[in-house]
């Protein structure tokens, strides 16, 4: 592959990159982790309309809505990954 | 820069299919996770009602229960809607 070939301070700054780009890949994952966390409790805890404060019940539900959605998609992949290697065409 | 792997010489046809082999199990890695994402979504609607402390019997029996009938009732609709486009000669 012509123009791939890096000397080594070229190098150096490529893996400097390299480490930069994972690091922003990181934080845009948690970021849209988050989201998805929000959009899934906002739907379930979230009780009629909006008031003045966001209550400790309220509160409580999104802590374990986290927590609870990640057990369930823990729980579905261990359950599908059964049904695959079980079924396995 | 193209990725042109019909001119790979008879020495890089080893790599290119090494690496074919290599995006043919991340995609498959990736149809997984979409599936276990779509029935995570789905299922939770159906199955989670006041988040609580701990994922209960009843919860999990209900998450199992789940999957197992999106997958059959997306099975019973692609064989209906195959017999109706079989039928009616869709165009």
């Amino acid at each position: 592959m012509d123009g791939f070939d890096l000397n080594s301070s070229e190098k150096a700054d490529a893996s400097e990159l390299q480490r930069m780009i994972a690091i922003e890949q990181q934080k845009a994952q948690f970021q849209a982790q988050v989201h998805n966390f929000t959009d899934v409790c906002w739907d379930k805890c979230m009780e009629g309309s909006p008031s003045s404060k966001l209550d400790s019940r309220t509160e409580t539900c999104l802590v374990s809505c986290v927590d609870r959605f990640i057990d369930t998609t823990l729980y579905i992949t261990n359950r599908f990954t059964q049904m695959v290697q079980k079924g396995a065409h | 820069m193209a990725f042109d792997l019909s001119s790979a010489s008879a020495s890089g046809n080893a790599e290119t299919s090494e690496l074919q082999r290599m995006i043919a199990v991340e995609q498959q890695k990736a149809q997984f996770e979409a599936q276990v994402h779509t029935f995570t979504d789905v299922c939770w609607d159906k199955c989670m009602d006041k988040p609580s402390s701990k994922l209960d019997s009843r919860t999990a029996t209900c998450l199992a229960s789940c999957v197992e009938r999106f997958i059959d009732t997306t099975l019973t609709i692609t064989n209906r809607f195959t017999h109706m486009a079989q039928k009616g000669g869709m165009h």
